[in-house]
C-alpha cells in the first residue's frame, strides 16, 4: 500500500482487506463527504420551489429503484423488464393499508419509516417469487418471465376492485416530530427522507458487493457453470438477486406513494420498466455510481425533450405527431447511441475523469 | 433664469406624475390562470383543439378588452397525458400564483383532487367523470357527467325502442374514464329504467372487433352505448358495417344501433370511420358548427381571427376549450363587477352562485351553465346528434336525464 493514503495513484493493496475498503483513499472519502454535505445543505442555501423539488425527489426515487435493478441486471446479469411492477408492489403495499384502514391511519401517517421498510420486504418477497423461474430459465426466457409479471401486475391492479381499478388511492400526510408535514414543506421533507434512504442504500449495495453474497452475484453473471463448480448455487443466487432488487424497488414504490400522496397504476407501467432499464444502461450496468448517473441523465433528458416538443408544437402547430414522436425518438436514440459508443455508460466517463485527476499531471 | 429653470422642472415633474398615473391605469390587473393537458401524446386529438380553444378565447378577451384594462394570462402546458407531469405542472402553476386552474384528464383530476382541496382552488377539468365530484368541493365539470350522458342515451333508447325491453351493451374504455358510468347506469336500471344491460365490454387496442360483434349479435344486443374515445368506436362501427350489423336508422330491427358520449363523437369520428359513421348517435352539451347557430358563427369567427385551420375550427373540443374559458372569464367579470378582488375564494364563491337568474348563458352550449354548492355539473342539458350525410345533425330538442336525479 502506498505510504500516502491521500495521493495514491494506483493499486498498492497488500491485503485482501485493503482491496475491500469502501474508500480507497482519504481524498475519495473527503470528496464524498464534501459532496454529501453539499446535497444536504443546498436546499437551505438556495431558494427552492415545489416544481423543482418534485423533479429532484423523483430523480432520487428513481436512483433507489435503479440501484435494485442494477443488482439484478448489472451485477447478476439477469434482464428484468418488470422492474416498475416491483416498484408498484411497494407503492400498492402502502395503498393497501390506506384502502383497508383509511388513508389517515396512524400507521401510515406516523409510522411511515416502518411502512417504507415493510413495503421493501413485500417487494423482496414478490421479487423472489418472480425470480423462482431463474432456477430453470436463463437469458431472454427469464426476461419474458419478468415481462409477464409486469403484465399480471398491471392487469390485477386495473381490474381488482380492492385496488380501485387502478384509480388513485390516496395516502394521508406524513407526521414528523414537529407535527403534520404540510404542503409547503412536503417536497423538501421528502427530499431529506429520500436522500437519507438513498445514501443508506448506496452503502448497503457497496457493502453487499464486499461480501461473499455480492461476489456470488458477479460470479454467477460471469459464468454460472464455473460458479456452480466453485460451490455456489446459481439458482438461489439469482432468486436472491431478484429478492434484493424487489426490496429496493419496494422502498422506491413506498416513497413514490408518500411523495405523490396517492397511488395510481399509470406510474408503474411497462413504459416505466423500460425507462428504468434505460437508466441502468445509460448510467452504466454493473456499477454503483451508474445507478445515480442514469436516472439523473434520463430524467433531465425527459425534461429537455418535453420543452423541445412543446416548442416544436408551437412552431409547427400542424405537426402534432412530430412533437409527440420526439420523446420516444430521443429516448430510443440515446439508448442506441450509448449501446453503440459507450456501453459502459456514464459511469465510465466518471471513471476516466477520476483517473485523469488521480494521475494528473501524468497521463499514465 | 433660475425662474425658468424652476418652471421647466415643475412642468417636467407634472408630466412624469401624469404619465406614471396614466400608465398605472392603462396596465390593469393580470389574472393568472393555467391549463395542463395533452397537446401531444395520447388523446392529443382532443387535447390539441381544446388548448387552441382556451388560448384563442383568452386572446380574444384581452384583445377586445372584455375585462377592461385587466387581462387574463393563461399558461398552457403540455403534459403528454402523463399524470406525474400534470402534477409537476400544477405545482409550477401554484408557484406562479394562479387563481383558477383548468385541468384535463380524468386520471390527473382524480389524482390531484386532494391538492385542489388543500389549495382551495377552483378547477374546471375537461373530464366529465362523475367521480371527480365525490369528496370534492373545488372541481366544476363544464357539462353533464359521462354518467348523465350515458343514462340520457339509455333513456332515449327506452323511450324510442319499439318492442319490449331494449337489450344494451356497453363499450367502454378500460379506465376510470370509461368505467364511471357503468355503475350509475346499473343503478338507473335498478331504479326502473326499462333496458337490459346484456354485456359490458372493456375494449383493448383491438384492430378488429368481428368476434365481439358476433357475440353481441348472438346475445341479441340491439344498442351499443360507447363511453371511450373515437378510434376504438371507429374500428367497431367499421367492422359492424362490414358485417352488415349496423342499423341504418334508430332501432332498426335485427341490427345494432351505435351511440356514444361526448368523447366518442365529433368530426374526428367521421374522419376515422368514413361512411361507417352514418347513423351513429352521439350526445354532448355543445353546439356544433355543422348546425347553424350564433355560437357556431362566433366560434368560426374566432378560429378565423386567430388563423386556425378548418379541422380545429370545427372540432367540438375547440368548442369545449372556448366554453371553459368563457366560464372562467364570466366568473372573473362578475367578481370584478361586484368590486371584489379576483382571488381563488372569490371565484369559487362566484361559480357557486352561477345559477337561477345568474346562470351563465354560453353561446357554445345547448343550455345554460349552472353551478351551486350542491351541483358542480355545468350544463345540465344534452343534445342528441346523429350522423346524416357525413355530418352530425341534431335529433330533437335538448333534454336532461331523469334517472340521474333518481339515483343521486
Amino acid at each position: 500500500m502506498s505510504a500516502n493514503r491521500w495521493l495514491a495513484t494506483g493499486n498498492y493493496f497488500a491485503t485482501y482487506k485493503e482491496e475491500q475498503r469502501i474508500f480507497f483513499t482519504h481524498t475519495d472519502r473527503l470528496i464524498f463527504s464534501f459532496f454529501l454535505v453539499c446535497v444536504f445543505v443546498w436546499p437551505l442555501v438556495f431558494e427552492t420551489n415545489n416544481k423543482y423539488m418534485l423533479v429532484v425527489d423523483n430523480i432520487l426515487i428513481a436512483m433507489i429503484a435503479v440501484l435494485g435493478l442494477n443488482m439484478v441486471t448489472g451485477f447478476a446479469g439477469l434482464i428484468s423488464i418488470g422492474h416498475a411492477a416491483f416498484v408498484g408492489v411497494g407503492a400498492y403495499a402502502v395503498a393497501s393499508v390506506s384502502r383497508v384502514m383509511g388513508n389517515d391511519y396512524i400507521f401510515l401517517t406516523h409510522a411511515w419509516p416502518l411502512m417504507i421498510l415493510l413495503s421493501g420486504f413485500i417487494g423482496a418477497v414478490f421479487g423472489a417469487m418472480v425470480g423462482l423461474p431463474a432456477f430453470r430459465l436463463k437469458h431472454l426466457y427469464l426476461a419474458i418471465a419478468t415481462l409477464s409479471f409486469q403484465m399480471i401486475f398491471q392487469w390485477a391492479i386495473n381490474f381488482m376492485e380492492f385496488f380501485n381499478q387502478g384509480q388513485t388511492i390516496y395516502v394521508g400526510r406524513a407526521f414528523w416530530f414537529t407535527g403534520e408535514v404540510g404542503r409547503n414543506e412536503h417536497y423538501i421533507f421528502w427530499y431529506y427522507v429520500i436522500l437519507v434512504i438513498l445514501v443508506l442504500m448506496g452503502f448497503m449495495v457497496r457493502n453487499i458487493l464486499r461480501t461473499r453474497f455480492g461476489r456470488c452475484l458477479i460470479a454467477v453473471r460471469d459464468n454460472d457453470r464455473a460458479a456452480d463448480a466453485m460451490g455456489m448455487h446459481p439458482g438461489l443466487t439469482k432468486v436472491y438477486a431478484f429478492g434484493l432488487a424487489g426490496f429496493f424497488a419496494g422502498v422506491a414504490g413506498a416513497l413514490h406513494a408518500y411523495l405523490y400522496r396517492g397511488v395510481g397504476v399509470e406510474s408503474f407501467t411497462l413504459h416505466h420498466s423500460i425507462t428504468y432499464l434505460a437508466m441502468a444502461i445509460v448510467g452504466g450496468l454493473g456499477t454503483l455510481n451508474g445507478s445515480f448517473w442514469g436516472p439523473m441523465a434520463i430524467k433531465i433528458l425527459e425534461l429537455q425533450v418535453e420543452k423541445i416538443a412543446e416548442h416544436a408544437g408551437e412552431i409547427f402547430p400542424a405537426s402534432t405527431n412530430l412533437a409527440t414522436a420526439l420523446r420516444p425518438l430521443s429516448f430510443g436514440l440515446v439508448i442506441v447511441l450509448f449501446l453503440m459508443f459507450e456501453p459502459r455508460g456514464i459511469a465510465n466517463w466518471w471513471r476516466i475523469t477520476r483517473s485523469y485527476f488521480k494521475l494528473w499531471p501524468f497521463r499514465y | 433664469m433660475k425662474k425658468h429653470k424652476m418652471l421647466f422642472f415643475r412642468i417636467l415633474m407634472s408630466f412624469v406624475v401624469v404619465l406614471s398615473f396614466a400608465t398605472s391605469i392603462q396596465a390593469g390587473e393580470v389574472y393568472k390562470l393555467a391549463l395542463s393537458l395533452a397537446i401531444t401524446g395520447p388523446t392529443s386529438d382532443a387535447g390539441n383543439p381544446y388548448a387552441k380553444g382556451v388560448e384563442d378565447y383568452f386572446r380574444f378577451v384581452n384583445d377586445t378588452k372584455l375585462l377592461g384594462n385587466d387581462t387574463i394570462e393563461c399558461t398552457i402546458r403540455d403534459d403528454q397525458y402523463n399524470n406525474d407531469v400534470t402534477k409537476r405542472n400544477f405545482e409550477d402553476f401554484l408557484d406562479q400564483g394562479i387563481v383558477l386552474y383548468l385541468n384535463y384528464s380524468t386520471g390527473s383530476t382524480m389524482g390531484l383532487k386532494r391538492d385542489f382541496e388543500e389549495e382551495k382552488i377552483p378547477v374546471i377539468p375537461a373530464s366529465f367523470h362523475a367521480g371527480n365530484l365525490i369528496d370534492s368541493n373545488y372541481i366544476f365539470l363544464p357539462i353533464a357527467s359521462y354518467s348523465e350522458q350515458i343514462i340520457g342515451l339509455a333513456e332515449y333508447v327506452a323511450k324510442n325502442h319499439k318492442g319490449g325491453k331494449a337489450k344494451i351493451a356497453l363499450f367502454i374504455h378500460p379506465s376510470a374514464f370509461g368505467r364511471g358510468p357503468v355503475e350509475d347506469l346499473t343503478k338507473a336500471v335498478k331504479a326502473g329504467l326499462n333496458i337490459e344491460i346484456v354485456e359490458v365490454v372493456e375494449h383493448g387496442q383491438d384492430l378488429d372487433n368481428t368476434a365481439m360483434l358476433k357475440r353481441l349479435k348472438s346475445k341479441e344486443v340491439q344498442y351499443v352505448l360507447c363511453q371511450t374515445v373515437q378510434s376504438p368506436v371507429a374500428t367497431m362501427i367499421k367492422d359492424a358495417n362490414s358485417l352488415g350489423y349496423a342499423a341504418k336508422s334508430f332501432g332498426e330491427a335485427g341490427k345494432i344501433t351505435f351511440m356514444g358520449a361526448h368523447y366518442t363523437g365529433g368530426n374526428d369520428l367521421i374522419a376515422l370511420s368514413g361512411a361507417a359513421a352514418e347513423n351513429f348517435f352521439w350526445t354532448t352539451s355543445y353546439r356544433l358548427t355543422s348546425e347553424k347557430s350564433a355560437g357556431a358563427d362566433a366560434q368560426l369567427a374566432l378560429a378565423k381571427k386567430y388563423g386556425r385551420d378548418d379541422k380545429a375550427a370545427n372540432s367540438h373540443n375547440y368548442t369545449n376549450g372556448i366554453m371553459v374559458a368563457q366560464v372562467a372569464t364570466e366568473a372573473i367579470k362578475r367578481v370584478k363587477e361586484k368590486g371584489e378582488k379576483v382571488t381563488r375564494s372569490s371565484l369559487y364563491e362566484e361559480l357557486n352562485q352561477m345559477n337561477g337568474a345568474k346562470a351563465f348563458q354560453a353561446d357554445t352550449t345547448v343550455g345554460p351553465v349552472t353551478y351551486s354548492k350542491t351541483d358542480h355539473a355545468g350544463v345540465d342539458v344534452l343534445q342528441l346528434y346523429r350522423v346524416d350525410g357525413g355530418v352530425f345533425r341534431s335529433v330533437g330538442v335538448p333534454f336532461s336525464s331523469e334517472y340521474i336525479k333518481k339515483i343521486k
